[in-house]
């Protein structure tokens, strides 16, 4: 599962370095288009619904978290 | 009669003093110490810098930031806001055409600024250091007596299709023609608190700047990263109890998007403005429905007309198909329509919009062609010199004066708020050794920006390259390799052959 997020967060921005980044949202590097797409992409892939009570900087800021969030999602 | 917008700020130092003007997540500034903070700021800037070339202003979204634009203009200097996190060979081609005197700058952005300065041979300044002393009274009074209405403010830049950007410059009687006649129209008063979305270095910002000016509101700044989080940011908005926005409209789709109104509603929120490009019924109706004593405006104009031209009042609940007009003129707009013939086109007659009057830009920044191919004289007035905006849109006029809005005549499109040049793209993309060929398609409907291109050059490459020569925004979200780009008889690129494979309509 990690691995296809990451895929898909590399799709999205090849720029950033999603293995190491801790910041993504709190340090300004994923814009606000970025995370609609990334949210529609996710939802679709793994069947789960992220709803603004899920989009917050710390569900988001890393890859790890944004994995954890997905599981948890997924486990519903 | 005001001929200044240093007079307004004056002004609301006097009625207002100890009223919160500018406030951002760490610190919230009356209009008093606005007043003098600029005052110094300015006083030290006006000893320091004998050139009059305009000062670039490289600095972060903090109220100290809207402060030191108001200290280039007591300075006697136009200032000019470079975003410093755009890709370095953009702020490059930004410096060349503007040759600024300075960059006035802050602690936190010194490093990136300093190399900036250098490229531009040009000294740099800290605002930090520059906020002590007195007020130099005799030097900004000399400064002062010589500025007329029609002096310059500010220099905006905003997308070229060749990939030079263009400066708009502004006068300080254009920016208050429109923040008068926008603060009108909006009901604005002492008691209302602004949300501002804006970027400061873009020009849908000079509401949240000077409005508060004219009306003693105050302004707010939403931190970025809330847009991405519509919770947090209807909770903070509650929390500063915001009553009027003037956003982009990409602002408002984004939120809706992410499923805003969910579980958390707006409760303080009165009066909405939004521009820069087609409100969707579907997302126009959430937001009626969510706030249903709000009052929602659709606003239309190009930079070169300072921020907008017409506004439309939506006076009924929209439905999802619905495409809204663009309304009527401001104040002191003279709105206007012209066939290809050059004679004004009829009620129900389409046309091309092209703006007069006093909210017509200077021109573009140290740039004589682009200035006279697109500020030309009014074919409809032959006795006297009229100088008219050719805004590139069109446009017709209903039977009961209301304006609408009837797409592009050339490929520049308004992605996400911005003012995007598919050429410009294509240009930047061409630019890359290993792109053979390429085409930037734009698909209005889900706000997305195709490339195809055939070559030997990988996707993810292509990508990178792209990020250090253009804007975030302007970046495609969707990139196609192809072997070859498909062909019509007479050799030019099948474009809509192009756009079914991308499933735009």
């Amino acid at each position: 599962m990690r691995d296809r997020i990451l895929e898909i967060l590399q799709d999205q921005r090849p720029d950033i370095d999603f293995e190491n980044e801790t910041e993504l949202v709190s340090g300004g590097l994923l814009e606000s288009f970025d995370i609609v797409s990334i949210v529609s992409e996710l939802d679709d892939e793994f069947d789960i619904e992220i709803t603004p009570k899920e989009l917050k900087a710390e569900n988001f800021d890393s890859l790890d978290a944004l994995t954890k969030l997905v599981e948890s999602l997924s486990e519903e | 009669m005001e001929k200044n917008v240093l007079e307004w700020l004056e002004k609301a130092g006097r009625l207002t003093p100890d009223n919160i003007a500018y406030e951002d997540e760490n610190t919230a500034i009356t209009f008093r110490q606005t007043l003098e903070e600029a005052r110094r700021i300015g006083s030290r800037l006006a000893e320091k810098i004998t050139d009059p070339a305009p000062i670039a202003v490289m600095m972060g979204r903090t109220v100290h930031t809207i402060v030191s634009y108001l200290a280039v203009v007591y300075s006697g200097h136009v200032y000019a806001p470079i975003d410093v996190t755009l890709p370095e060979d953009r702020v490059c081609k930004i410096l060349d055409t503007l040759q600024p005197s300075a960059v006035l700058t802050e602690n936190e952005n010194l490093e990136t600024a300093s190399k900036y300065a250098e490229i531009a041979k040009c000294p740099v300044f800290v605002r930090e250091e520059l906020n002590t002393g007195l007020t130099a009274w005799p030097v900004l009074n000399k400064i002062r007596i010589r500025m007329t209405e029609n002096e310059p403010l500010y220099i905006i830049f905003t997308s070229g299709s060749s990939g030079r950007p263009k400066g708009v410059l502004t006068s300080h009687h254009s920016l208050m023609c429109y923040i008068s006649a926008y603060s009108h129209m909006m009901g604005i008063r002492r008691e209302d608190k602004i949300g501002c979305q804006s970027p400061l270095d873009y020009i849908a910002a000079v509401r949240d700047i000077y409005v508060p000016l004219l009306t003693g509101a105050s302004d707010y700044l939403l931190p970025k990263e809330y847009f991405m989080q519509p919770d947090e940011l209807f909770n903070l908005m509650n929390e500063k109890e915001i009553t009027t926005i003037g956003w982009s409209t990409s602002g408002l789709t984004v939120l809706t998007k992410l499923g805003a109104f969910k579980d958390t509603g707006l409760k303080t929120l009165k009066k909405i403005c939004f521009s820069g490009s087609v409100m969707p019924g579907k997302v126009l109706r959430i937001w009626q429905e969510n706030l249903p004593d709000a009052v929602f405006v659709n606003q239309y104009g190009p930079t070169e007309a300072t921020a907008s031209c017409t506004y439309y009042r939506v006076d009924h609940q929209v439905t999802d198909d619905e495409i809204l007009p663009i309304g009527v003129p401001y104040d002191n707009y003279n709105v206007f329509l012209l066939k290809d013939n050059g004679e004004e086109a009829a009620v129900g007659e389409e046309g091309e919009i092209c703006v007069s009057g006093p909210i017509l830009a200077l021109g573009y920044y140290r740039d004589p062609e682009r200035t006279e191919a697109a500020f030309v004289r009014n074919p409809l007035v032959t006795e006297y010199p009229d100088r008219m905006y050719r805004t590139g849109d069109i446009g017709k006029y209903r039977e009961d004066g209301i304006l609408e809005f009837h797409g592009r005549r050339d490929r520049q499109v308004k992605h996400m708020g911005h003012r995007v040049e598919l050429d410009e793209i294509e240009a930047a993309a061409g630019q890359a050794a290993g792109v053979a060929e390429c085409s930037v398609l734009y698909d209005h409907d889900k706000e997305i920006i195709w490339l195809f291109y055939s070559g030997e050059m990988e996707k993810r490459d292509l990508v990178l390259f792209l990020r250090t020569e253009l804007p975030g925004f302007m970046i495609p979200r969707k990139v196609i390799k192809k072997e070859d780009l498909p062909k019509l008889p007479n050799g030019k690129t099948d474009l809509s052959s192009l756009k079914s494979e991308a499933g735009i309509q």
